[in-house]
């Protein structure tokens, strides 16, 4: 696994005709990090490259649309699903990365919920994968909980006075994902064109899943 | 596959604590023994360099100085949840806590609420370094109106995560 | 390191970049493989970084590397001055970036 390259660039040639730009100042920090905890044979650079691919690749929002899916699909499924979410996701991942501490809120014809964590930017990895950079972002951080309809209307998304809206601040262990309503229109549609309907955007809460004539073409 | 062990609580080491370190390494759990070694080497240089041990005592045995040895605290030792309030308490949060509340939104302080679920246990933050133990205890969705947090109107709410000696029960 | 027309070519979710740039990816990986570890508690971490959000900067990831930084240096897997000295080699292009 791991070697010694701190003499790695002693055996390089000098190539006179190139000029590599330093490295800026952070870029500087995270070599200089990732050099000392290699050195001191706490982590592996293949270690940090599996997960850095993963979430890259294999670690995103077709987890949880896979999960949303079923849940519509299978009402069993769905009452699991809400009573123990990490076993839930693990029946349809098994091997995946854990979901423990994930928390299910269901969208209902009363209740449309939104998550935020006020604090930084907790986000259900496992089934969502890395949150976008609007989300980390101060403005939605502190306006999803003291304007939420504003925040969706901005999103596209225009409730009525009829429906509650629900914020869920992540401030704890618990990370959380939206379970969306399914769109009318889908009777009889099997789970691969359901999945297809469910956006990250949906299970955050700042949508809705797409409706059914946008997504047949 | 990739198993995220995002439950791996673990526990965290501090030069302070070199005397019990190898022993209590968590991720030796882990690890292979081959790996579990050249960490071992690694982390056995540290010591020297440090100067909390001497290579003779290292050679002659793991025990450099006798020290008491708190015991692992692998999830499995979670403690049982043993919440004081219960879904439909109505609850306020605190103003004044003994550690701080490192993990109270400043927008629910001395707020009211009512209990929605119940979590855990999970560790409470602790911003202190240098305390020792560690506590776990539930943690509360609590709802809060947008009347009470914001002054406005409708039936909008916001649920925040709140570990349970941030609430006290409302009197 | 790697330039832009490579880092435009990796792989986008919902249309954005899961990284912007290379040493994001890193400072995420070695910050969730060193929990993993145990080498520390996620919510000492995470209290960091909450601090240093809450200071009101806008790069996320930077305030990530910072925290992550903050909590080897308080559990004492680094010290200070190796760090810096690290860091000056990789400013003065006296060690491959390369790994």
């Amino acid at each position: 696994m791991s070697e010694h390259t701190h003499h790695h660039h002693d055996d390089h040639d000098h190539d006179h005709g190139h000029h590599p730009e330093p490295p800026s100042d952070v870029e500087a920090r995270a070599l200089a990090l990732e050099s000392l905890l290699r050195e001191k044979g706490l982590i592996s650079g293949e270690e940090i490259d599996r997960i850095v691919s993963a979430y890259e690749h294999d670690i995103g929002p077709m987890i949880g649309a896979g999960v949303v899916a079923r849940a519509w699909t299978d009402a069993d499924y769905r009452e699991r699903l809400l009573a123990d979410p990490a076993a839930a996701v693990a029946e349809l991942h098994p091997g995946g990365p854990s979901a423990t501490n994930l928390a299910v809120v269901p969208n209902t014809p009363e209740v449309h919920n939104l998550v935020v964590c006020t604090l930084c930017s907790c986000y259900p990895w496992a089934v969502l994968g890395l949150p976008p950079s609007w989300y980390k972002s101060a403005p939605y951080r502190s306006r999803a909980v003291s304007e939420p309809r504003e925040v969706l209307k901005e999103f596209g998304l225009e409730l009525p006075t009829s429906v509650r809206v629900n914020v869920w601040d992540s401030s704890s262990d618990l990370r959380y994902m939206v379970l969306p309503e399914r769109p009318a229109g889908t009777e009889g549609w099997s789970e691969e064109e359901l999945v297809a309907l469910v956006t990250r955007d949906s299970m955050i809460g700042v949508a809705r899943p797409q409706a059914p004539a946008g997504a047949r073409s | 596959m990739l198993a995220l062990q995002a439950r791996t609580r673990g526990r965290w080491y501090h030069l302070d604590e070199f005397r019990n370190a190898i022993e209590r390494m968590p991720a030796a759990r882990y690890l292979d023994a081959t790996y579990y070694e050249r960490w071992l080497t690694a982390l056995e240089t540290l010591l020297v360099e440090k100067g909390v041990v001497t290579r003779e005592e290292l050679a002659t045995g793991r025990a450099v100085t006798p020290a008491p040895q708190p015991s692992p605290r692998p999830l499995d030792d979670r403690p049982p949840l043993r919440p004081r309030f219960r879904t439909g308490d109505r609850v306020v949060t605190r103003n004044a806590h003994p550690h701080g509340h490192t993990r109270m939104p400043r927008y629910v302080r001395g707020r009211h609420g009512v209990v929605r679920t119940v979590n855990g246990p999970f560790l409470l933050p602790d911003t202190n370094a240098h305390r020792r133990s560690r506590d776990w205890e539930p943690v509360y969705a609590v709802e809060f109106s947008a009347r009470e947090l914001w002054g406005r109107d409708g039936d909008d709410a916001i649920c925040v995560d709140l570990w349970e000696s941030y609430l006290e029960a409302e009197s | 390191m790697i330039d832009r027309e490579v880092a435009d070519s990796l792989p986008r979710k919902n249309g954005e970049l899961v990284f912007e740039a290379p040493w994001e990816g890193r400072a995420f990986g070695m910050a969730v493989v060193t929990h993993e570890k145990g080498v520390y508690q996620w919510e000492d971490f995470r209290d960091r970084l909450v601090e240093r959000v809450r200071e009101g900067s806008t790069h996320y990831y930077r305030d990530w590397l910072s925290a992550f930084e903050s909590v080897l240096l308080a559990r004492g897997v680094i010290e200070p001055d190796e760090l810096e000295a690290r860091m000056r080699e990789y400013k003065e292009l006296r060690r491959d970036p390369v790994f």
